[in-house]
């Protein structure tokens, strides 16, 4: 069985979902193993937001769909190439400042993707929306707190968060890089953009982080799902027990 | 701040789900808490409407197993919980005896936008977080600078 999306609505929903989710897992491998206890509850946390979402998301395209496939099927049926989340989300937890970087990149495009969602016809997308956005205003203030602590904490701290961050922006074009969906779907692809550029720029030259030219990598769009070498081991990881035991279930 | 009047009909229903305690903080009702929002009773068939506290919590999926639980318990087999997600569920649907109770099991209720943190032992206000995430998605982790005793705050959420 292969799933594909059928409606325009449902195939820019899963670009989100599918971004939610995959961030989700990447969180879930922290539990347990956090830098300490508290920061390991705020990540648990967090994740289990991003599942949240993505189920509510999943559930509302399965709606568009016509009811043909469950939460389940779209997480744990699905292969590499038929995942559509942007490629940042999926970088690996290569130590706390990279799980940090990523996380608050994430939360300055999602607080505003989910705004100009507010303005969606879908009223259970608008429901929704409503309310990830305090949960990733929550995420964000976190976050963002703990891009000052590293950025401005030891020389140690700086240089791993500009490794960190370096590696992370590479990823970050293709997000930018519009589609007809996304013209459709959101209110403003401009103004998406240049939230996001303003809000990373102020916060790196606040905490003493370089924003270094990228040089493009002539990478396939995330849209086509096309992504960097990590995603199939992260798949690999969370879809091992259903796809062993066919019955079980999540939702 | 949205609040939105219930319509608690009909009486019976909402008093035995007023029976049915939260899973994480058993002191309160699903009542008290918010989250049950509608009951339709249609002939034996009843309808009841819930909303989530966060998105992603982990007693979402047992809210229905103990609404279901609770009213089979008292003769309603016929039962169908409808989720929505919009209005949004917020703290400002505590109501100031839901909020009196949390402080006596020793949960700090939520505040204005979390301004001021009550420590429920001691009462004094001279407080700070230890953690902004805590046990449940929708406590916080604090502790009491004048007791020296740590608690978990209910965050305000709206």
């Amino acid at each position: 069985m292969k799933i594909t999306f059928q409606n325009n609505e449902a195939k820019f929903l899963a670009r989100i979902a599918d971004t939610s989710v995959i961030l989700a897992q990447r969180l879930a491998e922290l539990c347990s193993k956090a830098p300490f206890l508290e920061e390991d509850i705020a990540i648990s946390n967090c994740s289990l937001d991003l599942f949240g979402r993505a189920e509510e998301l999943y559930k509302i395209i399965g709606v568009i769909e016509g009811n043909v496939h469950t939460p389940d099927d779209y997480v744990f049926r699905r292969n590499e190439r038929e995942f559509y989340n942007i490629k940042l989300v999926e970088q690996p937890n290569e130590d706390f400042a990279w799980t940090v970087a990523r996380q608050f990149m994430h939360d300055v495009w999602a607080k505003e993707v989910f705004t100009q969602l507010l303005d969606s016809k879908n009223e259970e997308l608008v429901g929704l929306s409503q309310k990830v956005l305090k949960e990733i205003n929550y995420s964000l203030q976190h976050n963002r707190d703990w891009m000052y602590r590293l950025g401005l904490g030891t020389e140690e701290s700086n240089s791993r968060l500009q490794v960190a961050v370096d590696h992370l922006l590479k990823y970050i074009e293709e997000i930018f890089s519009f589609d007809e969906l996304d013209r459709t779907y959101l209110s403003d692809c401009k103004k998406l953009e240049s939230i996001w550029q303003n809000e990373i720029n102020l916060v790196l030259s606040e905490v003493n982080i370089e924003r270094k030219e990228i040089e493009p990598l002539s990478m396939r769009d995330f849209r086509d799902g096309f992504h960097s070498e990590h995603i199939g081991h992260l798949l690999s990881i969370m879809q091992y027990l259903p796809r062993a035991y066919p019955d079980a279930k999540w939702s | 701040m949205v609040i939105i009047p219930l319509n608690k009909e009909p009486k019976h229903i909402w008093d035995i789900l007023s029976e049915v305690p939260d899973p994480e903080i058993p002191v309160i009702n699903l009542v008290e808490l918010g989250v049950i929002r509608e009951v339709i009773e249609n002939g034996d068939e009843l309808t009841v409407t819930i909303t989530p506290t966060y998105t992603g919590c982990p007693a979402k999926k047992l809210f229905e197993d103990l609404i279901l639980e609770k009213l089979e318990e008292k003769g309603y087999s016929n039962v169908k919980i409808i989720t929505k997600l919009a209005p949004a569920w917020n703290t400002d649907w505590l109501s100031e005896a839901t909020k009196d109770k949390l402080m006596k099991e020793g949960i700090s209720p939520p505040t204005d936008d979390n301004k001021i943190v009550v420590c429920p032992h001691c009462k004094s206000s001279n407080t700070k977080t230890i953690s902004p995430f805590g046990s449940t998605p929708c406590q916080s982790f604090h502790s009491c600078i004048d007791c020296l005793e740590p608690f978990n705050y209910f965050k305000c959420h709206r």
